[in-house]
């Protein structure tokens, strides 16, 4: 009974739907950017946390649970035109995913930085996107478009943020995906590719309606280069720790 | 469902009429420069452009912020600027305080962006409350029968059904509907590109295309209802009729909604609008298609989009729509904020959850707080706009003590002002440009006009732009004098190229030639080579639907060679490659017309060469022993002037049921009969002109450029032509007055006809007098490389041959000398000082270089088109910008020449002017965008991407620059060396130039050489102008037109 409780939370931490509504009712709430940082950072750890006091062995059903979780809400991002709710999602889908690549073979000894590896990038899009709020209202995609020429420094940390997110090589969520996808059985094989090809649609068509397009309207002011800089060190730092850490998994 | 005759004759008539707008788009195989509003030239420029702007949703003009860095640049006069805004500002009544002249000049010199913004909820009420430090009325406080008739004008207005579902439903049937009609046309329309071509498609375009798409399966699995939609009519016209009724659209609305529809893919309608038009078009005799079958199958198309599975929940006939507008005016008003992309983007997830919810009490709550905030964005804005420009005025004080009232008055000029503010640039920047010109000119009367000494050599050059700089050149570095005329020298031929099956027309699209010029060889016969042989033997493989994949595999790593070859060294593996092919042997054009014995003797021989063929082919015959006996018994036999052929059958001991069936044969197969021997007397009939015409052309040609009298030694008729790699709009950059084609043949026409001296004794008998030393010498003017090549120099009369270094060393130095004025412009990363071997080198490598997008500039930069003698503009470089067609009024008293001119030439280069013009103001629209993503359609188009409308007009690599405009948009600036009654009469007579004149789509000045007087028409009527005139103050008569 005590361990049926513990999944349940764990399925609250590390999404399993319905459970992941809560995560999303609780996220889309949230009113400050750095706190929905801080919520995506430490969300996963606490069912990772959990996940380890577990002693009995996952049965199956939660790993096929983990990849439906993972496929419905990559399927749902399709369709999501707002990008607050679109990262929500996202770290739904790549966190049911952790459920994988912690129960088979994926190397267990940084089990805190694989999580990371998720959502730092999902982190770093969250403060993007307060910062496309302040200059447009919202990030909201297929409205203003036009990042691209309007505030380019914006949109190209953006479009790094958003690659690093659906697990583009060489950042560490590449290498976390490629090491589940080597330990899975092909079934969950077929089913991650699956929300890979998704995530990578995704993607493609979040950036197509904001970053793309002509300039609309009045000048807006781009981030400070700084700020820029800051944000490419990140990316940086995330590419390094993917290879040395991540990349190692395999 | 049938429909009478005469409702079916209806709809064809609504259909032409409203495709009228849309201009023909011509093969790209033969590139014509048109005027994307062709179809509007029936109005004023002023009136179609805004017209355009709704039909076509293109920019018209520039950007303001261009045109603010011409003025910056001073190529806009800002008096000239400040003259059309107090002409403005007089027309309006003052508000106090407001000093309304500084105001519109510093919105149109420092504000980038328009200044009224296209408000829907705010009013100046709402921007007065902002400017004051109040708020903005509530949401509540909003007129629903307003905003549902503003809904109803919007949607219902001038949208075409589908697009007002798209806008109300976010769907996306309009984009999709493009697509699948773009599928069509290319599946029936390809010229040879496609490997499996569509089934049944002598049928006609709907037919056709009709029994595809009932078989379509995924059609049937996207749940379009296709076979229930044409099972309604037999005819395109009563599938039209059906549709239209399904819509609910009413049929005094038909022709708009036809007009609508058929802009969407204005490159395909353009297509097929001249595909129809085409005589003797090969594709479309074979394939016959026009618009009523496009629109039957777009409407079809259409129908079942909107009929389909996933959109039955929505409404999508015009009275349902109608209906949603005024029953659900709130939820309808925010679906068309939301996915007509005005929405606030703070509100637009809340307005998207209501909406999926579909709760109406939570929808109206939602409504009113949008309502609210939607007017309160839109007057900050415009009160930003406001205070922004009253301090760039320094005039703040004044707008706060505006009322409402005022604020509105205010909005409603500076309004009224932006709408002309096209204009406004427009004239003022032509007004600067015809102050430059008409200071250069350099008039000269008769008395000043004394006969100079003979030229080393005259040149005749095509009026094209960029003959400008290379006549300048050559002019300055010898004895030279050159004149400007049409590139096809008036003679308008049809040629069939040596080695080619088919006809070319060498001549302005406008013109229909009726005489063919065969080119044939002067060399004797020549083995196949090899190289070509393998190289359509490759093509072959390429094309062919399973070899492609061995190919690759076998033969890849050639085509690697070939392109590392082509990017690497282009020019040295250019020349190598040339090496490989066999030289074009040297030929001689067939230009006298045949006696009846001649061509009897022709066809005679024909079918001697077809039988001696026939009989090795099928007998394996050895050519010694196939006799005159033979051939002429077979020949005999298979007319029917006897009834066998005894002589063959005994010669090959052959039964006579055998000779009896290779007769059959001969007669059947190899076309040697009666009938067919009778058309080809008539085709030969076409062939060349007779001696009466030669001498008429070579006269008219003289004459009309003015040269009638101190023929120099050598008289050069200089074609052009481009050469690039990689690039479908190779034929753009060619002659234009040769249909799009190299201008040598014609070139080498007239030259052969002037050379003759039964030519030359008539004319000599009508005044010209050709001396017996003068040789007329064709010359190629490669535009790419800037090289003058002269061509049939084994013709050239020993005497003369003494002189050809001289000629071609001054040649090559002008082409040297023009390729350091040109290349340069060519990439801001050439340095501008480079030396001429340096240009000419590049020159030939642009025109060898596949990766290369801009071998040339084409006629980027026309502005100006003069006629005149070239003593009007010798002293001016005009920069590749002008067309100069030469003209002497003197020998033209009765004006005929002149409007032979204003006809042909000036009417072409007007449509090159607007094609260029309207190119640049909108190169995705009106242009074709960047060649980069470009790929050919069926052979005769472009599209961007795999699939797009077909890509009219100019990429942006020829009118634009890192961006930004290189071709200055301009209309075509006209001047006119002759009296001006004379000029004006001329213009009067033609009326095509006369309306494009009164309508403004082309300015015209009129110079008088004797008196000096200028005149120009603006407004109505002719005005005088002064002489200089100053270019840094516009005067009123420039700024009109």
């Amino acid at each position: 009974m005590m361990e049926a409780v513990k999944l349940i939370i764990i399925g609250i931490f590390l999404p399993l739907f319905p459970l992941s509504i809560i995560f999303n009712v609780v996220f889309e709430r949230l009113p400050y950017p750095a706190l929905r940082g801080v919520v995506l950072l430490a969300w996963p750890l606490v069912g990772i946390y959990i996940l380890h006091g577990v002693e009995e062995p996952l049965p199956d059903w939660v790993i096929i649970w983990a990849v439906s979780t993972a496929i419905l809400y990559a399927f749902r991002l399709l369709a999501v035109r707002q990008m607050g709710l679109w990262i929500g999602f996202l770290a739904t889908s790549a966190w049911s995913l952790l459920w994988i690549a912690l129960n088979g073979g994926v190397s267990n000894d940084f089990p805190y930085l694989l999580a990371l590896g998720f959502s730092i990038p999902l982190a770093l899009l969250a403060l993007l996107d307060r910062h496309i709020e302040l200059r447009f209202g919202a990030a909201y995609t297929d409205l203003y478009g036009g990042l691209a020429l309007t505030t380019p420094r914006l949109a190209g940390v953006l479009v790094f943020a958003v690659l690093a997110a659906t697990a583009t090589p060489v950042f560490p969520a590449f290498f976390l995906l490629l090491a589940t996808i080597v330990n899975a059985s092909p079934g969950v094989v077929v089913c991650l590719l699956l929300t890979w090809l998704l995530w990578a649609w995704a993607s493609a068509r979040l950036l197509q309606g904001l970053v793309v397009g002509p300039i609309v309207g009045e000048k807006i002011q781009d981030i400070g280069a700084g700020l820029s800089w800051l944000y490419a060190g990140m990316f940086l730092l995330l590419v390094v720790a993917g290879i040395y850490l991540t990349g190692g998994l395999l | 469902m049938t429909i009478a005759l005469g409702t079916s004759l209806k709809i064809r008539s609504m259909i032409y009429i409203a495709a009228e707008p849309i201009p023909f788009f011509w093969p790209m195989r033969t590139f014509i420069h048109h005027n994307p509003l062709h179809g509007l030239e029936n109005m004023s420029f002023a009136d179609a452009v805004e017209k355009a702007d709704k039909l076509f949703h293109g920019r018209t003009f520039l950007p303001r912020k261009i045109y603010q860095q011409y003025l910056a640049a001073g190529k806009i006069n800002r008096s000239a600027v400040e003259v059309t805004i107090e002409n403005f500002v007089k027309t309006k009544d003052q508000i106090e305080g407001i000093d309304l002249t500084k105001w519109l000049m510093f919105l149109l010199t420092e504000m980038e962006l328009p200044f009224v913004l296209t408000n829907t909820v705010a009013d100046a009420d709402d921007v007065h409350a902002v400017m004051s430090g109040n708020s903005v009325r509530p949401g509540t406080e909003i007129d629903i029968n307003l905003l549902e008739e503003r809904l109803r004008e919007k949607l219902l207005g001038d949208r075409l059904v589908y697009e007002v579902v798209d806008t109300l439903f976010g769907t996306d049937i309009a984009n999709e509907l493009d697509e699948l009609v773009i599928k069509s046309c290319l599946d029936f329309f390809d010229e040879g590109q496609s490997v499996w071509e569509m089934p049944g498609r002598e049928q006609g375009f709907f037919t056709a295309w009709r029994d595809v798409a009932k078989r379509n399966l995924r059609f049937f699995l996207r749940g379009f209802h296709i076979s229930r939609i044409l099972e309604m009519a037999d005819t395109p016209e009563g599938i039209i009729a059906y549709v239209m009724q399904q819509l609910g659209i009413p049929e005094d609305q038909w022709m708009d909604y036809f007009t609508r529809e058929l802009s969407r893919l204005h490159g395909w309608v353009g297509f097929i609008r001249w595909r129809t038009s085409a005589k003797h078009y090969y594709w479309a005799e074979q394939y016959p298609g026009d618009l009523i079958d496009y629109m039957a199958i777009r409407l079809t198309l259409a129908l079942a989009l909107l009929n389909s599975r996933k959109m039955k929940r929505f409404a999508h006939t015009v009275d349902a729509i109608e209906e949603t507008i005024q029953s659900k005016t709130v939820e309808a008003y925010l679906r068309h904020e939301l996915y007509g992309k005005g929405i606030l983007p703070a509100m637009a997830h809340r307005v998207s959850g209501v909406l999926e919810a579909g709760n109406e009490k939570q929808l109206e709550s939602v409504f009113y707080q949008y309502i609210a905030a939607k007017r309160d964005d839109e007057a900050r804005h415009q009160a930003a706009r406001f205070e922004k420009l009253a301090k760039l005025s320094d005039n703040s004080d004044a707008l706060k003590q505006l009322g409402a009232h005022d604020i509105a008055r205010l909005q409603d000029i500076i309004l009224d002002f932006e709408q002309q503010e096209g204009m406004l640039w427009l004239r003022a920047m032509e007004s600067k440009a015809i102050g430059r010109l008409m200071n250069g000119l350099t008039p000269v009367s008769q008395d000043q006009d004394s006969q100079p000494k003979r030229p080393f050599a005259q040149a005749m050059f095509c009026i094209d732009t960029r003959s400008e700089r290379i006549r300048r050149h050559l002019e300055t570095i010898g004895d030279y004098q050159t004149f400007g005329i049409a590139g096809f020298f008036g003679v308008p031929v049809s040629f069939m190229e040596l080695g080619k099956g088919g006809e070319t027309h060498l001549c302005p699209v406008i013109l229909t030639p009726k005489n063919l010029v065969p080119e044939i060889t002067a060399a004797a016969p020549q083995e196949d080579a090899a190289i070509p042989v393998l190289e359509r033997a490759l093509h072959e493989l390429k094309e062919s639907v399973l070899t492609p994949f061995v190919t690759v595999e076998a033969i890849g790593l050639l085509f690697g060679f070939d392109m590392v070859g082509k990017t690497i060294a282009p020019q040295t593996y250019n020349r190598w490659r040339r090496h490989m092919h066999a030289e074009k042997p040297s030929t001689r054009l067939l230009l006298d017309k045949l006696s009846r014995e001649q061509a009897d003797s022709i066809v005679r021989a024909v079918q001697r060469a077809v039988i001696v063929k026939a009989v090795q082919h099928e007998f394996g015959l050895e050519p010694e022993k196939i006799t005159d006996d033979i051939v002429r018994d077979l020949r005999e036999a298979a007319l029917g002037h006897q009834p066998a052929a005894g002589i063959f059958a005994e010669s090959l001991n052959l039964a006579d049921e055998q000779a009896y069936a290779f007769v059959g044969r001969l007669q059947g197969v190899y076309r040697i009969n009666g009938d067919f021997a009778h058309r080809q007397i008539e085709q030969l009939g076409r062939i060349g002109f007779t001696l009466d015409e030669q001498v008429t052309y070579v006269g008219t040609a003289l004459r009309t450029i003015g040269l009638t009298q101190n023929f120099s030694r050598f008289v050069l008729l200089v074609g052009h032509g481009s050469t690039s790699e990689n690039n479908p709009y190779e034929s753009a950059l060619d002659c234009g007055a040769c249909g799009g084609n190299h201008g040598l043949v014609s070139g080498r026409v007239l030259a052969q006809m002037a050379n003759k001296p039964q030519v030359r004794r008539l004319l000599s008998e009508q005044g010209i007098d050709i001396p017996d030393d003068t040789w007329f010498l064709p010359a190629l003017h490669n535009t790419t490389t800037d090289e003058l090549r002269l061509h049939d120099l084994e013709l050239i009369p020993p005497s003369h041959l003494v002189y050809i270094d001289r000629l071609g060393n001054g040649l090559v130095a002008a082409s040297r000398l023009c390729a350091q004025e040109r290349v340069p412009s060519l990439s801001i990363d050439l340095d501008p000082e480079m030396d001429t071997d340096t240009a000419f080198s590049l020159a030939q490598r642009n025109s060898m270089d596949w990766s290369q997008v801009r071998p040339e500039w084409g006629l980027s930069r026309n502005a100006f088109f003069v006629i005149g003698r070239r003593s009007l503009t010798e002293q001016l470089s005009l920069d590749g910008r002008a067309f100069l067609h030469s003209y002497d009024y003197r020998v033209d008293p009765k004006r005929r020449l002149l409007e032979n001119i204003l006809t042909g030439p000036l009417v072409v280069g007007q449509w090159i002017n607007m094609e260029h013009y309207f190119s640049t103001v909108d190169n995705d629209r009106f242009g074709s965008g960047s060649k980069v993503y470009h790929n050919v359609a069926g052979r005769f188009g472009v599209m961007t991407g795999n699939l797009s409308d077909l890509r009219t007009g100019l990429p942006s690599q020829t009118v634009l620059k890192d961006g930004l405009p290189y071709h200055k948009p301009l209309r075509l600036i006209t001047v006119i060396e002759a009296p001006v009654e004379h000029a004006k009469q001329a213009i009067e007579g033609v009326v095509a130039v006369k309306r494009l004149v009164h309508n403004g789509w082309l300015r015209m000045i009129v110079i008088d050489p004797d008196t000096k007087n200028v005149s120009l028409y603006a407004r109505g009527r002719w005005r005088e102008v002064e002489l200089p005139i100053d270019e840094y103050s516009s005067s009123e008569e420039l700024l009109a037109s």
